[in-house]
């Protein structure tokens, strides 16, 4: 293979890569200047450099309820997805049964499919149920979404798991729900754990859903989207960096716990 | 009837997607052969809301949204490909950084992202701010027109279309590659030959997730393009909200899903998922 | 014949996938205190038939009696059994002491008398006591074998099943770990049921072995008389090498085959054969200066030679057919190769088998 062909390819490849990062973080890198301002509007460069946004936000009352409806509403959904999930991932990968290449495309759909008409859909589904639309409605419609996403995560951790494990804990003499407890759920722990940071993240930041369906609750993006659209304040880059600060600390925490897992026992 | 274990943890999900799914899906389909306007499941099926959309203004937005979407999967694919490359081939112990840094945004809500482009491109904002104070050029900003759209969009949907593609290019074992070259192969000729073919799962994947997300974007026309692109799922909300005709959005929401779904069931029809995302 | 104390019996077992039968009809009796192994090809059945043994699937019709008592619906985690596993199935997340112990955890022994337990067991098994707190995946093959067996063994099981746990590992290692099995077999004193498709490794080991075909028992006897007195080609080519001629009943006792020319003086005769294949282990064909030196003879072509360690492999090209010879390397061919010899044998030496 010709080397200074595929030296000059990898240069330009690295080159590349890096300046889509870039691209990527630009929006954030902006942000984050916008909040520095101690000015009521946006100008660039900044004149009046300051924190004062900074401590107007964080003890703002309206800003304390809704950090309070988004975190309630990703728990909530965290712990019935995981749940539910786990279910799902096993009989996604670890059991054979007859219909499970059509439940794996069945349950692919929610997520093949434009959120925002999900979270009209359901908007108008709740409606003729007749229920009141609330941060609870938002819960249910993030777990349609998010549910078949931790169901993903999990299962690719499932595939790995060797079924003769659970076979020959039963074999010693355990009963199906030792089985569960010793073995199942212990080895299948980081495939949870990450699902389970999946779908906090993913209901945390979730926009096109909350919007329809959460009605007089209010989460932090659909407070930031009504903001940017008219009332703008620094207090939307203020919010809008915590928010993003936030998430990706909890990624890098819970990716690196996992690692730390997985060194515990190396891989197969 | 007896039920294996596999039928029986696969029960709770079934469920709540039938509740959860189905159920809004079936009701927005019932919906839209609705008498136009009305709020009730019980009227008498017609097809007056369909009749709207063809002889009316809101085939439009449709598709524009269609538009907009193959355009942003064909500048993903463009933008993505090397990048996807990359991180399987090129970049070694970097990639699993790189990747990190890849998801980060994921799990950031797509409006405060795509705000801080606002903040770019905004008259004084970082970019014509800089331009003016450093340079004194005064350049009319991009944003609130179709190009700012299609910016959105291609950034909001990156991942989707980039990851995808690592795990397909990842599908190709190293060794067959090596082997195509020993036998003789040009680089174009191993592309053509053995990577793209067996990396089209992941390929399938990133353009089928990346379009059909992308057809119901609405974050990226209402920031960044103002009024200039009413894209197919805001007609819907404005159809649910302001104009209060439930079975005109439910119309319209099918055409949506009815185009989805026909790309959805065609493309995963044989798509073997256990080879694609775990069983090696 | 039943032997003295059986402790397992199956009798009409059958195991159906819809229409196929992964086992079909077996009816074995194991002793008390034996080394069974079950040999077979890849697909005959033997996997199958040891987890219904284990208790992990259920015959479709047949009893499995353990002790003259049915044991059909017993769960597996309620028989006096255990398994070990081709993949030894070790628990990732615990430690060489934590995967021994497990039996007895579940059971609510007390931790002292556990560990106990288990540090016996390790050093049964030649595993150093050092490796109590060792997590498994750390451990090398022949340790997480080890492993494995002594997990096995914790909880004073009467049978032990083995499905292949010597499949995927090296030539060296395997060698050793076989007779360490034996030795272990023969210090505990307990039933050993044991597949593998490897007949060697069975006759290293076993007291008796059974071999499987597409789900049925096609024999059953010690290492010595599968060996040597294979009931059919099958069996008989089961051990590797061996010359086969397919053989007529001629008019005056002898055979005729197609692949030699003039008769061949055969074996004692069993009554009522007419026709099959004669059997002749590479081992008792010799070279011969003469024809008449042995009862059978035939000229060829050398042509090919195998070194196999301690002996040495000739392969002599008759016709169309090609004859193995094998001889202690000492005793190694000073001819050259595609010289013509003679190769022959005595008729008691070989084996006539009816298919």
């Amino acid at each position: 293979m010709e080397t200074k062909g595929k030296r000059l390819r990898h240069a330009f490849i690295t080159v590349w890569t890096l300046t889509v990062i870039v691209f990527i973080y630009l929006p954030a890198i902006c942000i984050a200047l916008a909040s520095f301002t101690a000015s009521r509007y946006f100008q660039f460069p900044i004149s009046n450099w300051g924190l004062d946004w900074w401590s107007k936000t964080f003890n703002s009352f309206e800003i304390r309820q809704l950090l309070s409806t988004s975190i309630s509403i990703a728990l909530c959904v965290t712990a019935i997805a995981v749940i539910i999930a786990f279910f799902g991932a096993l009989a996604f990968a670890r059991y054979e049964w007859k219909g499970r290449s059509l439940y794996q495309k069945l349950i692919l759909l929610p997520i093949f499919f434009p959120q925002s008409v999900l979270g009209l859909a359901l908007l108008l589904w709740f409606n003729t149920l007749g229920l009141q639309l609330s941060w609870q409605t938002a819960v249910f419609a993030h777990l349609v979404w998010i549910i078949p996403v931790v169901t993903l995560v999990i299962s690719i951790q499932v595939y790995s798991f060797d079924p003769a494990l659970e076979e020959a804990a039963f074999d010693l003499g355990a009963s199906r729900w030792q089985v569960l407890k010793e073995i199942t759920l212990p080895v299948l722990f980081p495939g949870l754990f990450s699902g389970a940071l999946f779908a906090f993240l993913l209901s945390w930041g979730n926009f096109p859903l909350s919007l329809f369906t959460t009605g007089a609750d209010t989460t932090v993006p659909e407070y930031l989207y009504a903001k940017m659209v008219a009332g703008y304040t620094p207090g939307v880059p203020v919010l809008g960096t915590v928010s993003t600060v936030g998430a990706t600390i909890l990624l890098i925490g819970g990716y690196g716990l996992i690692l730390a897992m997985r060194r515990g026992r190396p891989a197969e | 009837m007896r039920l294996g274990q596999g039928e029986k943890s696969a029960i709770p999900v079934l469920l709540f997607l039938l509740a959860g799914f189905a159920a809004p899906l079936l009701a927005v389909i019932w919906f839209s052969f609705m008498p136009t306007r009305s709020f009730s499941l019980a009227g008498s099926p017609t097809l007056e809301n369909y009749e709207t959309i063809f002889q009316g203004t809101n085939y439009i937005s449709f598709l524009w949204s269609l538009g907009l979407a193959v355009l942003t999967v064909f500048l993903l694919a463009l933008i993505c490909y090397p990048a996807a490359y990359g991180l399987v081939r090129v970049f070694g112990r970097w990639a699993t950084l790189l990747t990190l840094l890849f998801t980060i945004p994921l799990f950031v809500s797509e409006n405060i992202r795509l705000y801080g482009w606002v903040l770019f491109f905004i008259k004084n904002g970082v970019l014509l701010g800089t331009l003016k104070s450093m340079f004194g050029l005064e350049l009319d900003s991009i944003l609130f027109t179709p190009p700012a759209i299609i910016l959105g969009m291609v950034y909001v949907y990156l991942p989707f279309m980039l990851f995808p593609l690592t795990l397909g290019i990842s599908m190709v074992p190293e060794e067959t590659r090596d082997a195509a070259f020993d036998l003789g192969a040009s680089r174009w000729q191993v592309f053509k030959e053995v990577e793209l073919p067996l990396s089209m799962p992941g390929i399938v994947i990133g353009f089928l997730l990346t379009f059909v997300l992308a057809v119901g974007a609405i974050s990226e026309a209402k920031v960044l393009g103002g009024q200039s692109v009413i894209p197919v799922a805001h007609d819907i909300e404005i159809a649910f909200t302001y104009a209060q005709n439930w079975p005109l959005g439910a119309a319209l929401a099918v055409l949506l899903m009815s185009v989805v779904g026909i790309l959805v069931i065609l493309a995963l029809r044989r798509f073997d998922l256990d080879r694609f995302l775990g069983r090696r | 014949m039943t032997p003295p104390t059986a402790i397992l019996s199956l009798i009409g077992v059958r195991k159906l996938f819809g229409a196929h039968a992964a086992v079909d009809s077996i009816d074995l009796d194991i002793a008390e205190g034996e080394f069974f192994t079950i040999v077979g090809p890849s697909g005959s059945g033997k996997t199958t038939m040891l987890r219904m043994l284990a208790g992990m699937d259920t015959p479709t019709s047949g009893d499995i009696l353990l002790r003259g008592i049915r044991i059909n619906d017993l769960p597996a985690n309620r028989r006096p059994t255990c398994m070990v596993f081709q993949s030894l199935a070790l628990f990732p997340h615990r430690t060489v002491g934590q995967n021994i112990e497990f039996a007895l955890k579940i059971r609510g022994e007390a931790p002292e008398k556990r560990k106990a337990r288990a540090l016996d067991l390790m050093d049964l098994l030649r595993l150093p006591q050092s490796q109590y707190a060792k997590n498994v995946l750390k451990c090398s093959g022949g340790e997480r074998q080890r492993v494995a067996l002594a997990r096995a063994l914790a909880y004073d099981p009467e049978i032990l099943f083995f499905d292949e746990p010597l499949s995927a590992i090296d030539y060296k290692l395997r060698k050793t770990l076989e007779k360490e099995l034996k030795d272990i077999h023969r210090e505990t004193k307990k039933t050993f049921v044991y597949i593998t498709h490897s007949l060697e490794e069975a006759m290293v080991m076993s007291n008796r072995i059974g071999v499987m075909r597409a789900g049925k028992l096609v024999q059953v006897g010690t290492p010595h008389e599968i060996y040597s007195s294979p009931n059919s080609r099958f069996v008989s080519e089961f051990v590797g090498d061996v010359n086969v001629l397919p053989v007529k009943l001629g008019s005056n006792g002898m055979l005729i085959s197609p692949a030699v020319n003039g008769p061949l003086k055969p074996p004692r005769t069993p009554p009522g054969f007419t026709e099959g294949h004669l059997v002749i282990r590479p081992e008792a064909v010799r070279f011969l200066k003469k024809a008449s030196e042995a009862d059978n003879a035939v000229t060829g072509r050398l042509y090919n030679e195998y070194v196999l360690g301690s002996r040495i492999q000739y392969q002599v090209r008759v016709g169309d057919s090609v004859f193995a010879v094998e001889k202690l390397g000492l005793q190694s061919f000073t001819g050259k190769l595609d010289d013509m010899v003679t190769v022959g044998w005595d008729a008691e030496d070989a084996i006539l088998v009816t298919d």
